[in-house]
């Protein structure tokens, strides 16, 4: 059974590639632009994992990411940014509200590193 | 293909010897019955004469007719035998002149015989006494009796060299086909060894050739897998630089987003203090596009404010310090000039940039101070 991620992201270009890779590494994608349509996505299944940017049009990130995990409260959130934080503020601040932060300038090993750990390791 | 001709040649040669020995054998069987013919025709020649000869005794002594009948047809029979022997030894010119011979002595005795049966038809019987008394010793009969037994003898004689060459000619004939088919035999089992040999042969260069081709399809295997793992990692790799150019233009885009927003004047000057770029703000504030600005000297927007005298300070020389220096300059007052020559009063501070502890060049920042600004500009820096 293949486990499904949720790709929550406005740009184009990173939806593509971000599910090229990860159905090339066996994963099951699902990429949306919005928050309606991720929490369509979410309602119609449960991913077993969510990647999602921080600035998405219309919506915040974080208020995304919040209401997700409403849904869908033992699935793992990956904040995928180009917004550089301060480690200290990652720490104190987002650790709270995602699984785990990424900023956008890793390469997409770390991101599957990443992906691999959180999928397969036990629901919180 | 030449051994199985030569093995093919061998076979018509034996055949064609067996053929010629059994001809041979034929012909020396039809001697064989020829020579018995002669030596019966012979005996028969013998029989008749000898009965003629008894049957004219008896008819000398009761004179009946019938014995004189018997008589000269046992004479009769004598000459037709006589004609058959000559007949069957024409092409034997020994034998038949010995039949010649036999045939004038038996001629001799039937014309003895005829004279003394017409005497005794005739009734002279003193004639036929004198005439029998000339022959009481049977002289003529013997002689016959004797050239006949030579003939005979000689036959036999010819008989038991043909029976010899006969044996020996069915000797030749089985040691000929014997040895024939024994060497086709040999011949037939070299071919087999040949055979054999030409086939384990022909299963090693198969053996061979089928365990060449699974290693150059296990070759190919390993050469195919060896692509796809490249291709595979081409394909990562591609993926990797899409991602990662994404991302510096991203967040070159985002850093612009961040510099193009300030509402202060941000300028950035070379190493030669020539503005190299500069912000919106700047554009909106003093109505000069870039390119206009590009390359020119900070002093075409930008100086230190009036001095305590009132007059203006110039710019080059704290700046070049500064950059001399690699050290900050923070929140000196300055006035800034539009593109109409109208001046605006701001705090100017100054960042060097340092490209691996190398000044190249630094950033002006300009704020704008406003009548109701309550910022205070620096004390002079050391």
């Amino acid at each position: 059974m293949k486990k499904h991620i949720l790709v929550v992201d406005d740009e184009e270009s990173i939806r593509e590639l971000l599910s090229i890779y990860l159905v090339g590494a066996s994963y099951s994608v699902t990429a949306v632009a919005s928050l309606d349509a991720a929490l369509d996505a979410v309602r119609q299944e449960p991913p077993d994992l969510i990647i999602s940017d921080l600035q998405l049009e219309g919506a915040d990130g974080l208020q995304t990411i919040a209401r997700l995990r409403n849904a869908v409260p033992d699935t793992p959130v990956i904040l995928l940014t180009g917004v550089l934080f301060d480690p200290k503020a990652v720490n104190e601040v987002l650790m709270s509200k995602v699984t785990c932060y990424l900023p956008k300038t890793c390469s997409l090993a770390q991101i599957m590193d990443t992906v691999r750990r959180l999928t397969q390791a036990p629901r919180a | 293909m030449l051994f199985f001709l030569f093995i093919a040649a061998v076979l018509v040669a034996v055949a064609v010897q067996a053929v010629r020995n059994i001809s041979h054998s034929v012909a020396d069987s039809d001697w064989v019955n020829h020579t018995h013919a002669v030596i019966l025709e012979t005996e028969a020649v013998r029989s008749a004469l000898l009965a003629a000869d008894g049957l004219l005794h008896t008819y000398v002594l009761t004179g009946d007719a019938r014995d004189l009948g018997a008589c000269r047809e046992a004479l009769s029979e004598a000459s037709e035998n006589m004609d058959i022997a000559k007949a069957l030894t024409r092409f034997e010119p020994d034998q038949n002149r010995q039949l010649v011979e036999i045939e004038s002595m038996a001629n001799r005795r039937a014309d003895f015989v005829q004279g003394v049966l017409a005497a005794r038809k005739s009734g002279t019987m003193a004639s036929v006494r004198e005439m029998m008394a000339a022959d009481a010793g049977g002289t003529a009969i013997r002689d016959i009796q004797r050239k006949i037994d030579k003939l005979k003898n000689d036959e036999l004689a010819l008989l038991t060299a043909r029976d010899t060459a006969a044996y020996r000619q069915a000797q030749a004939t089985s040691w000929t086909v014997w040895t024939g088919v024994a060497l086709d035999v040999l011949l037939l089992a070299g071919a087999a060894w040949l055979v054999r040999d030409d086939l384990a042969a022909r299963r090693r260069a198969a053996s061979a050739l089928q365990e060449a081709n699974a290693q150059l399809e296990a070759r190919v295997q390993e050469r195919t897998a060896d692509l796809g793992s490249a291709n595979a990692r081409l394909s990562t790799e591609n993926l990797e630089r899409r991602w990662a150019n994404h991302a510096l233009e991203h967040q070159l885009r985002y850093n612009h987003l961040i510099i193009d927003s300030i509402s202060d004047l941000v300028l950035v000057l070379t190493a030669a203090l020539n503005i190299s770029r500069v912000n919106p703000a700047v554009v909106r504030l003093t109505g000069l596009e870039p390119a206009e600005l590009v390359n020119q000297p900070l002093s075409r927007v930008a100086r230190l404010a009036a001095g305590p005298d009132g007059a203006d300070a110039p710019l080059r020389d704290p700046i070049a310090q500064s950059l001399k220096d690699g050290r900050e300059l923070q929140r000196q007052a300055a006035v800034v000039e539009d593109k109409r020559g109208r001046q605006t009063r701001a705090l100017l501070s100054l960042v060097p940039l340092r490209d691996q502890d190398r000044v190249v060049g630094c950033v002006v920042t300009l704020q704008i101070l406003t009548p109701q600004s309550s910022t205070a500009p620096a004390e002079k820096n050391p």
